[in-house]
């Protein structure tokens, strides 16, 4: 919500894009916005970089001292970073420029399909 | 069936085992004199149903994904884990009153049944799509309008029995009692998993501005034929237990309502009705929590796909499940099971509510729909009520032992 394009700095773009909802090009909810990553220029000027979903990300919005630990345990293999030019359109969805299958997190949805949910009839796998 | 959200939402969320349970208590121990509780808890979901209706409606968010964007993660984590805690309590027990209801109708042990009915709900939420899930319970829970002909039949019949509908004097040592029952009812009638079903059903059904009609009629019409049923199940626990100094401790015993109007027939509409009603409520619980997680991760979400095509909402509908079988397994008896469910439901209600406030007062997300003055006094009054019964639940339960 409260995330219609506004002309503002970097921070506003971040409190914009954070915790709104990812959407594939091909209509596929991937997950939300969990981390922001932005880098600090020679010249001062703040830079977004890309966006994080996952649950390494969560970990450090919650507490800056869990996300080591996050991610001595989890090692990035469930974390994916989407770089920012790959956002289409931004809004209270975010739309990306490439089909699900092009992100990780499209990618553990499909496991869960194959390997989980398969055992059970009528999953429709 | 434009109702069929509401009703749905009624006979899952008003006439639980809980409901069921506190109505008989109240009617039998004080004949109507706690209907005050049930009218105010049902003006009290109405509006809260009707609010949330709109959001989901006009800014296409439903309820649990509103609060993750607006208030961002670490706070969605605070309704979350109230919602996982209180509602898997809940699920045990309304699994457990489907047992007792196949009980009831086989003489088979309750505890040997208990499997029947998370089997029953994962057939159903598998792969039945969101109209068969919302009409199926909707048109079988027309049965217990059996309640309100049973209410009125007995009334006209022996109006000897009319008396007994009034409120009874209060002596010293019925006062927690009496308060304990008052906040057992709101308790009851005001459960969140209501508010995050509803919003979610109206996703669903891809609500925009234009069903604001439709979420008005939903919510009254519903909540009012919950109410209406569960005032004739007070009402008919007064007329019939009451004279007989019968102080409903067992589901068995509230079953006695509609044996005095049927006998025979009366025993077998109760355990059908006991039956629709927790099996209704079983399934609107196995769908919200899957709905609040998936809306608060962004994951696909959907009843209306393949369970392949929103893999992880349904890898967390059947761990949902799993748990809810758990805990009805320890076989703690499904009344007490309730009672404690709804006195956490009720300590962790501001929780669950207080969002509202903001959300619904977001011009950049509801523009001209945004709450009035008078819809935001109600809620903050919705609020502070619920504040107080969370208060009082917990002394009292310890107080009166869950009377």
């Amino acid at each position: 919500m409260r995330r219609e394009r506004r002309s503002g700095g970097p921070r506003q773009v971040m409190r914009d894009l954070m915790d709104g909802e990812l959407r594939s090009a091909d209509g596929h909810a991937l997950g939300r916005v969990d981390d922001v990553a932005a880098e600090l220029g020679d010249d001062g000027t703040l830079r977004l970089v890309d966006i994080s979903t996952g649950p390494e990300a969560l970990a450090g919005r919650v507490s800056s001292r869990l996300r080591p630990a996050a991610r001595r345990l989890l090692r990035g293999r469930f974390d994916a970073r989407i770089p920012l030019a790959d956002v289409e359109e931004m809004g209270p969805t975010i739309r990306l420029r490439r089909p699900a299958a092009a992100y990780r997190t499209g990618r553990s949805d499909r496991w869960v399909a194959e390997h989980l949910l398969r055992w059970i009839p009528g999953s429709g796998r | 069936m434009r109702l069929a959200l509401g009703i749905l939402t009624a006979i899952g969320g008003f006439l639980d085992v809980g409901a069921l349970a506190t109505a008989g208590s109240a009617g039998s121990r004080f004949g109507l004199s706690l209907v005050w509780a049930l009218l105010l808890g049902t003006g009290c979901i109405i509006l809260l149903l009707l609010q949330v209706g709109r959001l989901t409606a006009v800014s296409g968010r439903p309820y649990a994904a509103a609060i993750r964007e607006h208030f961002g993660f670490k706070f969605f984590l605070l309704p979350l884990s109230v919602e996982l805690l209180a509602d898997s309590i809940m699920l045990a027990a309304e699994l457990g009153g489907v047992a007792v209801a196949l009980s009831l109708l086989t003489g088979i042990s309750w505890h040997l049944l208990l499997p029947v009915g998370p089997l029953l709900v994962f057939a159903l939420v598998w792969r039945g799509p969101f109209r068969l899930i919302e009409n199926g319970p909707a048109l079988l829970g027309l049965v217990t309008l059996c309640f309100v002909v049973g209410a009125v039949m007995v009334g006209v019949s022996s109006s000897s029995r009319l008396p007994d509908l009034l409120p009874a004097r209060l002596g010293g040592s019925d006062v927690p009692d009496y308060l304990f029952l008052a906040a057992a009812i709101l308790g009851a009638v005001i459960s969140p998993y209501l508010v995050y079903f509803y919003s979610s059903g109206a996703r669903e059904e891809h609500w925009t501005s234009r069903s604001l009609r439709t979420n008005a009629l939903s919510a009254v019409g519903g909540m009012g034929f919950g109410c209406l049923t569960a005032l004739a199940v007070i009402a008919l626990a007064a007329m019939v237990l009451r004279p007989a100094h019968v102080q409903t401790g067992t589901l068995a015993e509230l079953g006695l309502t509609l044996s005095a109007p049927w006998g025979r027939v009366g025993a077998v509409l109760f355990a059908v009705s006991l039956f629709v009603a927790c099996y209704a409520a079983a399934v609107e619980l196995t769908l919200a929590i899957p709905y609040v997680v998936s809306q608060g991760f962004g994951w696909e979400v959907g009843e209306n796909h393949l369970p392949a095509q929103a893999p992880r909402f349904n890898l967390a509908l059947i761990c949902f499940v799993l748990v809810g079988t758990a805990v009805a397994l320890i076989g703690i008896d499904p009344l007490q099971l309730t009672l404690y469910g709804s006195a956490l439901t009720a300590v962790l209600l501001p929780v669950s509510l207080s969002p509202f406030l903001v959300l619904m007062n977001d011009r950049d997300a509801l523009g001209r729909h945004t709450n009035g003055w008078l819809m935001n006094a109600a809620t903050i009054g919705i609020i502070a009520l619920a504040a107080v019964v969370a208060i009082v639940s917990l002394p009292l339960l310890i107080a009166t032992g869950g009377a």
